[in-house]
């Protein structure tokens, strides 16, 4: 596991390579400090703002927190049945969460706290009358004692005060509790909701990364094909081979001067030819590198794309010289201008060597249309470093060409 | 001038905050001033085993006083008082108690503080969570300078300290952050207070050739320097960072320097090289991509200033307030408080040389501005003057009598945590001394 990951190199690293990735060499020769403006060019608060913006843009949840708590509401609501559920109790609940606390806590007991003590049932108003009974007093234990009525009746008195006040502490905890399960649901239901939301997201980078693989695979599988057909006949430049109809209608809707035999239904784009599936699938593989984030730097810094580095290999059409030779007539470079011919779909077309092909690097660019067809001249459009282009189809070839071949892949590069 | 630092241990090889903290500044003020250490024989925090012999020694050329510790500390014990003062209403004589059981209690290091009432100008107090402190404080109150070195932890919070707080002749703070917090608690703004912190012994020259080659550090590697435990945030460190190598594929070690009180996840990418000699780790911090500090609870850290200075950016945990504030301050490092946090602003520190160089030179001129030597001494030898030229006027608030120590009317000091203001310090806020 490990010696594979110390050989897999994510997206990011391309370009950087052996010693340019060194800390230590990196300190050495730093890259040109970009003008930040100001004395003090760097703003931690703003970096971890802007860090944070493309994390919750990067897991495709560009909702805010008010709009996700709206969306988590609706589902509770929905959650609950009325015909089970009293259609109002969600929303007492709701206003009452955060009063009733503080209410409860308020809440004086109905009956008032009454203390009997042993000379409450002698005890009166007026002064006379309690000398008198107390006077009298003595008299009145002949006939029955008083002391257990007194007891009893004061106990009494004191578990009243403890039941009220028991009472009113059941009460106050029973609405805190209610308080505090009517959050958990409700925050609950928040995080399903965002759950889901990232759920989604991810389904479709799911499916947009299946497409990518696939035509990968079908990369592939032509490039080992070209080779396997190459490998038995080196020698002598031989002509090209005749192609059948579904080939032929993979070209793009220019014909070339020589040798298209492409009709115009099929220069238009049938939808049921072989052609315009391929051409489907593989604008789906390009769309698929197209989402947030994919194909950047997961930071989504201004890191413009660094020139290979010395003995580097890129992913581009090496020079013919340097072509095995497998005995196929290889067309040269062209320029976009003149790349007016019909192009193979199945090959990137090799760039003019001021702009090396950016093949790691889907371009993140808006939907296309579903079935199109493509514009009849392909137009050069240059390249910026902060936004590259897809490699346009350049090469200028025969239908029915065998596929060009392809440069040997870099051992250390998996992602195609 | 003649100036006693109390600490509760003392020593060349202890790398504790507080410790180490309290050895730079003995040995940064003997030239001006002359210096005593008063420390016990313990060599271990958990226990306070006695393992220095007592008596006169010296460490670096500063004369050392040791006294030993009554009682090694319980561990089980000192944790049932702690869960009963933090989460409880308690009483005084709970946390007196509490403050029995974390130690170390040396009975002899106090009464030498009595003793000296002619002997020191000044009494430098370290670490207001130890016994040591707490008592120190009390027995000289007219010359007790406390540097307190406290984190946003419980402890902090437990109402016996606010008194010492309240009477202390002055407070040298490590951050703006423990300041704002202390005056939160004890409300002692009279008390005169400067945020000083402490620099580091940054060697002339750090080679980080010779680490990368002395430790096999073939791959870019972030760096942890400190004790490898929970409490210091390692565990959510290693979570964090085997999260960010599932997606991530970036040839990037976690090298761990420092003694393990956790098990270190068996992984390719995490490397524990043990504890080094401080050339080594400085090599290895000058080889670093960046320094991460995942602490929660810091009164400043140490290794992130040798990192700033050093021209390194760090990734600190940002639910510090201490290590946020610093970042924020300096603008030399960034911070996280989540696993995609993480992942992203180290990828941002990794992938943007430019900014980490930045950050990097942000961090020297910090350090240069703040905690240099020269900086940390004019300090304190303004405070020393200020408070030799004002008379002491107030007294240390007694201890309440037996039946109030006992009265369980003092709240849980989480809860009094919980009420203090948090984040970051902000730079207006003034950091001078005050009168």
């Amino acid at each position: 596991m490990d010696q594979n990951q110390g050989q897999r190199r994510g997206h990011f690293h391309r370009g950087r390579r052996g010693s340019d990735r060194r800390g230590l060499d990196r300190r050495t020769q730093p890259a040109p400090q970009p003008e930040r403006g100001g004395g003090n060019p760097v703003d931690v608060e703003q970096i971890m703002r802007e860090i944070r913006g493309r994390i919750a843009q990067r897991q495709g949840i560009e909702l805010s927190n008010q709009q996700i708590q709206d969306l988590a509401a609706r589902r509770l609501e929905s959650i609950l049945d009325p015909r089970a559920v009293k259609p109002s109790l969600l929303e007492a609940m709701r206003r009452t969460a955060g009063a009733q606390a503080q209410r409860a806590a308020e809440k004086v007991p109905n009956e008032p706290a009454f203390s009997f003590e042993d000379t409450t049932i002698y005890d009166s108003h007026r002064g006379l009358m309690r000398f008198i009974r107390r006077l009298l007093n003595p008299l009145l234990k002949l006939f029955f004692n008083p002391n257990p009525l007194i007891r009893a009746l004061h106990i009494q008195a004191k578990l009243n005060v403890e039941a009220a006040e028991r009472d009113a502490e059941r009460d106050r905890r029973q609405t805190e509790w209610n308080a505090l399960h009517y959050e958990i649901v409700q925050r609950l239901v928040t995080e399903v909701s965002r759950a889901s939301l990232e759920l989604q997201a991810l389904s479709l980078r799911i499916e947009s990364l299946d497409a990518k693989v696939e035509f990968n695979e079908r990369r592939v599988r032509a490039m080992e094909g070209s080779a396997h057909r190459a490998r038995p006949q080196g020698g002598p430049v031989r002509p090209a081979e005749p192609q059948p109809a579904a080939a032929v209608s993979n070209v793009e809707a220019e014909p070339a001067p020589q040798a298209d035999t492409q009709t115009p239904a099929a220069a238009e784009g049938a939808p049921t030819s072989e052609g315009a599936r391929r051409r489907r699938r593989r604008r789906r593989g390009r769309r698929s590198g197209m989402g947030p984030g994919d194909g950047q730097p997961m930071s989504g810094g201004q890191r413009p794309e660094p020139a290979p580095a010395e003995g580097e290999t890129r992913f581009a059409a090496p020079p013919p010289e340097q072509l095995p030779d497998t005995g196929i007539v290889e067309s040269p470079p062209v320029p976009y201008e003149q790349a007016a011919a019909p192009a193979s779909l199945e090959h990137p077309a090799p760039m003019p060597p001021e702009h090396p092909a950016p093949f790691e690097h889907p371009v993140p660019t808006a939907f296309e249309p579903p079935v199109q067809a493509p514009p009849p001249v392909v137009e050069y459009t240059p390249i910026v470093a902060t936004e590259p282009e897809p490699a346009p189809a350049s090469t200028r070839e025969a239908p029915g060409a065998p596929e060009p071949p392809q440069p040997a892949p870099d051992p250390e590069r998996h992602e195609y | 001038m003649n100036l006693a630092i109390v600490v509760q241990r003392y020593g060349a090889d202890i790398s504790g905050g507080a410790e180490l903290h309290a050895r730079y500044i003995a040995e940064l003020l003997s030239p001006r001033v002359k210096v005593r250490v008063l420390t016990t024989c313990a060599r271990d925090h958990l226990t306070w085993k006695n393992e220095f012999p007592a008596g006169e020694s010296q460490v670096n050329g500063v004369p050392v006083e040791r006294f030993p510790v009554d009682r090694e500390r319980s561990i089980r014990d000192f944790g049932i008082r702690s869960r009963r003062v933090f989460t409880r209403y308690h009483s005084l004589q709970e946390e007196l108690d509490w403050l029995d059981s974390e130690g170390p209690v040396s009975a002899g290091l106090i009464a030498r503080l009595q003793r000296s009432a002619a002997e020191f100008d000044w009494v430098v107090l370290f670490s207001v969570r130890y016994h040591h402190a707490y008592f120190g404080a009390r027995a000289v109150p007219g010359r007790a300078v406390l540097v307190p070195t406290a984190e946003r932890e419980p402890a902090l919070a437990l109402a016996i300290f606010q008194p010492i707080f309240r009477g202390v002749r002055a407070i040298m703070y490590n951050s703006p952050e423990e300041r704002a917090a202390i005056h939160g608690l004890a409300h002692n703004e009279d008390v005169p207070g400067v945020v000083v912190g402490i620099g580091s012994m940054i060697p002339q020259v750090a080679d980080a050739a010779r680490a990368r080659a002395a430790f096999n550090l073939s791959r870019p590697f972030v760096l942890y320097v400190g004790r490898i435990e929970e409490n210091k945030g390692c565990a959510e460190l290693f979570d964090y960072f085997l999260r960010y190598l599932e997606f991530s594929r970036r040839e990037l070690d976690l090298i761990l320097i420092g003694t393990p009180a956790m098990p270190i996840p068996p992984h390719p990418r995490i490397k524990h090289l043990g504890f080094v000699s401080d050339q080594d780790k400085f090599d290895v911090l000058a080889a670093a991509e960046a320094l991460v500090m995942p602490s929660y609870f810091e009164s400043l850290s140490m290794v992130a200033l040798e990192a700033w200075a050093l021209g390194r950016p760090v990734l600190a945990n940002g639910r510090c307030d201490v290590l946020r504030g610093q970042c924020v301050r300096s603008n030399a490092g960034l911070y996280y408080e989540n696993a995609g946090d993480f992942a992203a602003a180290l990828e941002r520190l990794l992938d943007d040389t430019a900014l980490a160089e930045a950050m990097g030179r942000n961090g020297a001129d910090y350090f240069q501005r703040h905690y240099s030597w020269p900086v940390i001494e004019r300090k304190y030898m303004d405070m020393f003057e200020r408070l030799a030229a004002t008379p002491h006027q107030k007294s240390m608030e007694p201890l309440p009598g037996w039946f109030a120590r006992r009265r369980p009317a003092v709240p849980a000091a989480l809860d009094l945590l919980a009420s203090l203001p948090s984040g970051p310090a902000r730079l207006d806020q003034p950091a001078e001394v005050h009168a």
